[in-house]
């Protein structure tokens, strides 16, 4: 067991959640996908930490987990506010903005 | 044995990631993601990072998870139709393609994996205490973002109560 | 605990948070007697934070185990950015009281945004770089869909949330990676990690993590391919954020770009076994910068919604900034080193940019206009408007005698210093090309006849801070000795 195989998962992971936020429209499966890839990185993280010997990484993680719940808490808000007013959470029907 | 323990893991975290990313119903891709967020625990214990995969489950699949099944509930959004892709979203396949890139070339390069060698063997971390260990971490050198951290969830849950709250104060 | 001395130097940020707190505790203790108290409450802090950091001028420092550096050029950013702090909040005291009833909460957002920035402008460690600059992107993200019932205001967070989401997973993803190559967090760490070794692969490493947190900078700083936010959020945002958004993300992205730049990769030069290195980043740099000017420019030609117009522009000048990005050399004494002109020239757009923006709300706060067309006759109903509008598009464009000029010609000479003479060339076309669609809003304004004549009142707090951003535009390009004083003191510390 070496660090390759927790880098490799970890890209792998990252890959599948960046496509996910690239396939799909809906903004909560796509929200999914950015959980994702910020579960991916803090897995090269923590086998970064471990392979190094040192513990910036973890605590790195710790942070990154804390903002990562501000985060849903804040896009999951967003969403809602955007349900009340417009009763459609499809990105391609957000389209009062041209662009 | 850690092998084998990984592979089980490893293979558990990329089909469920695959569900999230490919099921219809946004319930269904929930439930996967905590198979993920599992799954990842267990593979911190592997790295020695016990604390680390505490904090995993109590942060993503409780309460991270938890609110994203309420939001699905609340919302009820309905069966996802069809994929297809933004017109801003293509510029970014370009972005991941590269990360991707990256990996490969990593895992040539593992004769310069990892750079250094610091102070933290397992050895010295189960002596010590991983919970101690970083504890004294996140209160000394990394004093200045554990305290940003705290404003920063503050203004999220300040924020989050005024977009989120059922009626507008008149 | 840290020692007084530490927490003298990080006073500017202890103040806003301090402050920042204050208002939320006020509006709820106080709640109906507290509300035109309550940005007051915000304009002291920014005035304080802006005192402190005159008062610790000329420190260097490094503190909190090298993860936070008291430099000039952070504290060129803090005092940047307390102005910034004062004007908007002048202009968005008159233009929130028709639209939410929940002003405290955004008060002590904004006053927190404010903090990000500093925060950003100080870091030196990645995980510092993280950290503020998602402070800075939620309270941004919150800002922009702060008018909960309308729905543009929701559109445009939603859009400009799920495109920062992503890019900043990918910056992350990038800081892992030198994280794991290096070892290290902090960036001088790093750059002593990447001097020691030669490896080939290491440097592909480095290039490719270096690339991916461009990826979360060109974001911020709204580059192309990383632009389409941009547009939708200035359109739909609260215009007084729409200000903001032009301007704070964008200086801290470039705070937060050099500082990478400079320390944790000396002059974009990578690990390399010899022979010489070759210098990829500035050539991929080069390429962005210019596709940024040129889509911006052309863009913005068709707009006819004067926010959406700002924002291609500010996509451009964000192109015409990356110039001096490319070209930063700190070698030898020159003037031309490229920071300076990007410093110049970020200071000089801020104050021009807000300028024109504090334009628009003052014509959009008393009569709801924001389309072109609509701005016909304009100078018959507030000829102050229309005459500064004049002046700030004038400095936008970079024609004397504006400080916009000097910025472009510090940023043009340093491309011009370093061998970018197409570069520079491709920069002078892009700026001949904005000078068109400027004053289609000018011949619009001046010699349209108007539909409705009556006189347009503007309210005082918005004329006290039109004009003083306007001084600001006129004062440095007279005299622009402080201005380039300012720049070279900055250069001498980033280290």
């Amino acid at each position: 067991m070496t660090v390759n195989h927790f880098v490799i998962l970890s890209a792998l992971l990252f890959g599948i959640g960046a496509l996910g936020v690239l396939v799909r429209r809906n903004p909560l499966i796509m929200f999914m996908g950015i959980e994702l890839m910020l579960n991916a990185v803090n897995l090269a993280f923590v086998a970064f930490s471990r392979f190094l010997q040192s513990l910036d990484g973890q605590v790195f993680v710790f942070l990154v987990l804390t903002v990562a719940a501000a985060e849903v808490a804040v896009g999951l808000a967003i969403i809602v506010a955007l349900f009340r007013t417009r009763a459609t959470v499809d990105v391609d029907e957000v389209s009062g903005l041209k662009g | 044995m850690d092998l084998i323990v990984f592979y089980l893991f490893a293979t558990l975290a990329v089909i469920a990631a695959l569900g999230v990313v490919a099921l219809r119903n946004p319930v269904h891709a929930a439930l996967c993601l905590a198979v993920v967020f599992i799954s990842l625990a267990a593979l911190y214990v592997l790295l020695s990072a016990p604390f680390v995969a505490a904090a995993q489950v109590m942060i993503y699949a409780g309460a991270i998870l938890i609110l994203f099944v309420f939001v699905i509930m609340l919302l009820s959004p309905g069966v996802d139709q069809g994929a297809g892709a933004l017109k801003w979203q293509r510029p970014l396949a370009a972005v991941f393609g590269l990360a991707l890139a990256v990996e490969l070339i990593l895992v040539l390069a593992s004769a310069v994996l990892p750079a250094a060698r610091g102070q933290y063997t397992p050895e010295r971390l189960a002596q010590i205490g991983d919970v101690q260990a970083i504890g004294a971490l996140l209160f000394t050198d990394f004093l200045l973002p554990f305290e940003i951290t705290s404003l920063l969830l503050l203004v999220a849950m300040v924020g989050v109560i005024v977009l989120a709250k059922k009626r507008v104060r008149s | 605990m840290p020692d007084a001395q530490t927490l003298t130097l990080i006073s500017p940020e202890l103040l806003l948070s301090i402050f920042g707190l204050l208002i939320l505790l006020v509006d709820v203790i106080w709640r109906e007697k507290s509300q035109s108290a309550l940005p007051w409450l915000a304009i002291l802090g920014f005035a304080l934070a802006l005192a402190a950091t005159l008062y610790i001028w000329g420190s260097n420092i490094s503190l909190f185990a090298g993860m936070y550096m008291v430099d000039m050029f952070s504290l060129f950013f803090k005092v940047v950015a307390s102005l910034a702090g004062i004007l908007i909040t002048l202009v968005s005291i008159d233009y929130l009281r028709q639209r939410t009833p929940y002003r405290g909460e955004f008060f002590a957002i904004f006053t927190f945004s404010i903090l990000a920035m500093m925060l950003v402008a100080s870091s030196a460690s990645l995980l510092m770089i993280y950290l503020s600059i998602e402070f800075l992107s939620y309270t941004s993200y919150l800002l922009t869909g702060f008018l909960r019932e309308d729905k543009k205001s929701n559109e445009a967070a939603i859009k400009y949330f799920l495109y920062g989401a992503v890019t900043s997973a990918v910056m992350l993803y990038g800081l892992s990676l030198l994280y794991g190559v290096t070892g290290s967090l902090n960036l001088t760490d790093i750059a002593a990690a990447f001097s020691a070794t030669v490896d080939s692969t290491v440097r592909m490493i480095a290039l490719v993590s270096t690339m991916l947190v461009l990826a979360g900078l060109g974001f911020k700083i709204s580059l192309v391919p990383f632009h389409q936010w941009a547009p939708d959020a200035y359109e739909g945002a609260p215009t007084p954020v729409t200000a903001f958004l032009s301007v704070g993300p964008k200086a801290v992205g470039f705070a937060a770009l050099l500082r990478v730049a400079l320390t944790a990769l000396p002059q974009w030069v990578l690990p390399a076994p010899p022979p010489a290195p070759v210098k990829e980043i500035p050539l991929v740099l080069a390429v962005v910068s210019i596709i940024t000017m040129t889509l911006g420019n052309l863009i913005a030609l068709r707009q006819t919604n004067v926010k959406r117009l700002l924002a291609y522009s500010s996509i451009a000048q964000a192109g015409y900034m990356l110039i001096g990005v490319v070209a930063v050399n700190l070698t030898g004494n020159s003037p031309f080193s490229g920071l300076n002109g990007i410093l110049i020239y970020l200071f000089a757009y801020l104050f021009t940019n807000l300028g024109a923006f504090i334009c628009v709300i003052a014509i959009e706060n008393a009569t709801g206009i924001v389309e072109i067309p609509e701005y016909a006759g304009l100078v018959k109903r507030a000829p102050l408007v229309a005459a500064l509008f004049v002046i700030f598009f004038l400095s936008l464009a970079g024609i004397p005698p504006t400080v916009g000029f000097i910025g472009k010609f510090f940023v043009f000479g340093a491309a011009l210093r370093e061998g970018w003479l197409y570069l520079a060339a491709i920069g002078v076309i892009n700026s001949v090309i904005s000078v068109f669609y400027y004053f289609a809003v000018v011949r619009q304004a001046f010699f349209e006849a108007p539909k409705d004549a009556t006189p347009i009142r503007l309210a005082p707090l918005v004329t006290l801070s039109l004009v003083v951003s306007a001084a600001l535009v006129l004062a440095f390009a007279i005299y622009p000795q402080p201005l380039l004083n300012l720049a070279a003191w900055s250069m001498g510390m980033v280290k």
